[in-house]
């Protein structure tokens, strides 16, 4: 009888070790803002953990990992700009908002110039430029990488990152 | 520092992007690191899935890949080739972080070893049905587990048993996806006129898991079936009797237990009928 092998599944917390710093610098850089960048760590490696025992093992983890941060960016992305719409229509901008989220906001408002306006105007690209760009210029990740993330051709990458990138030029 | 750029192209972009890098320093980022891994070992601890000792191991019945949780033996799975290991290494993900333990596994291979060589005392493990799908299935298979040692039932006698007499299918389904085959006995599942029923590992494994046990098979192949003399057993009255006791046949069917003999009967605690004198 031939041998048989366990293909044995590296532990989780080997994943959160070997690519967990790459992940949060990545998401400090896609958010600005140290708090929602912790809460998307958590969120990204919970929903990761609770999907792992499915991933197929020949698909790369890290570009895995990076796949569900940048689709969880979006989410807040969103609950952002709505927190941004309520602080802006109250009068004397403390109402409505948790100490905590006051100071975000104005810790956001503070900062100044292109900084500010890149995330914004990346946060309105259509999602799938969008993931493309963050994945590529705020992740650094390859096309072909990128292409594993989005599930789509190399080719289809790089399209959605030049697309994405017209689109920037064009609201700069 | 403030960066400007005119327009972004790829370069400033990326000058851009490094300034952001800016906002936030080494230090402080590496202590918001170890700050959210801290979080979240908490929340993997409460949310996560328990770990299971697994490994491969030869046994008579073939190659095996078995597994352990705290609370027992949670798989026996029969894997002869590569691609049968990673579908059972599949289905025990879905409620266990694996870990390897050859050991583990030569520890529950051993059991399974005594037990085939005709020790009924031989598996000592408790059960872990985590795998067993719904609550249901659960049940079915704690009924058969609880059996006692030697015990043969029909499919309609186990249905009764679980409390699902109209089921019949839904028990098969949850033999067939017994997910700790030996220790939980879906082999000792038989037909209810004598035929040997089916069995998810192939009826080599499930005959020889019956001769083990001490009953007879007449006939090898398709037609196989309980051979010798059997005794059957009313679990209600806890009476045996001879097969074919003019009192064993007019008793409910589906409360009828099969033995290999008189002193297998004996051992689960039943008592001679007076009428046919089995012992």
């Amino acid at each position: 009888m031939a041998r048989i092998k366990l293909p044995m599944p590296a532990p989780f917390e080997e994943l959160i070790e070997r690519h967990g710093r790459e992940l949060m610098r990545y998401l400090v850089r896609a958010t600005g803002d140290r708090e929602d960048a912790a809460d998307l760590f958590q969120e990204t490696f919970v929903r990761a953990y609770r999907a792992y025992p499915r991933l197929d093992p020949s698909r790369d983890a890290r570009v895995w990992l990076y796949a569900i941060a940048t689709n969880l960016c979006r989410n807040r992305a969103r609950a952002t700009a709505r927190r941004a719409a309520v602080f802006a229509a109250t009068p004397d901008g403390a109402g409505g908002s948790t100490p905590a989220e006051t100071l975000a906001q104005r810790t956001r408002a503070d900062a100044t110039g292109p900084k500010l306006d890149l995330r914004r105007l990346v946060a309105r690209l259509p999602d799938k430029q969008r993931r493309a760009l963050l994945m590529r210029y705020f992740g650094g990740l390859e096309y072909a990488e990128i292409a594993d993330a989005l599930d789509c051709s190399e080719q289809s990458a790089r399209a959605n990152v030049s697309q994405a990138m017209k689109k920037l030029r064009a609201a700069w | 520092m403030t960066v400007t750029i005119d327009a972004p192209d790829d370069r400033g972009l990326k000058k851009l992007i490094a300034a952001l890098d800016d906002e936030v320093s080494p230090d402080a980022l590496e202590a918001l690191w170890r700050q959210s891994v801290r979080r979240l070992s908490g929340t993997l601890e409460r949310l996560g899935r328990p770990r299971a000792a697994v490994g491969v191991a030869d046994s008579p019945l073939g190659r095996l890949m078995v597994a352990r949780s705290e609370r027992g033996v949670a798989m026996v799975a029969y894997v002869e080739e590569q691609s049968a290991v990673a579908l059972a290494l599949a289905r025990l993900r879905r409620a266990f972080d694996p870990v390897e333990d050859a050991d583990a596994a030569s520890e529950i291979a051993g059991e399974i070893r005594r037990y085939l060589e005709g020790d009924p005392h031989a598996l000592r493990h408790d059960v872990d049905l985590s795998l067993a799908g719904d609550c249901f299935a659960r049940r079915v298979l704690s009924t058969l587990k609880a059996l006692p040692r030697g015990a043969l039932i029909s499919y309609r006698a186990l249905c009764a048993a679980a409390g699902a007499a109209h089921s019949a299918r839904a028990v098969g389904g949850a033999m067939h996806r017994n997910p700790v085959p030996v220790y939980v006995p879906c082999h000792r599942v038989i037909a209810a006129d004598g035929g040997l029923g089916g069995y998810s590992g192939g009826m080599a494994r499930k005959l020889m898991l019956l001769r083990s046990e001490g009953f007879a098979i007449d006939q090898a192949g398709a037609a196989a079936r309980l051979g010798g003399p059997i005794v059957w057993g009313h679990r209600q009255s806890g009476i045996y009797c001879r097969k074919n006791c003019r009192a064993a046949l007019r008793a409910d069917r589906a409360r009828l237990l099969f033995f290999a003999d008189a002193r297998a009967a004996e051992q689960a605690g039943m008592r001679p009928c007076k009428l046919c004198r089995p012992a």
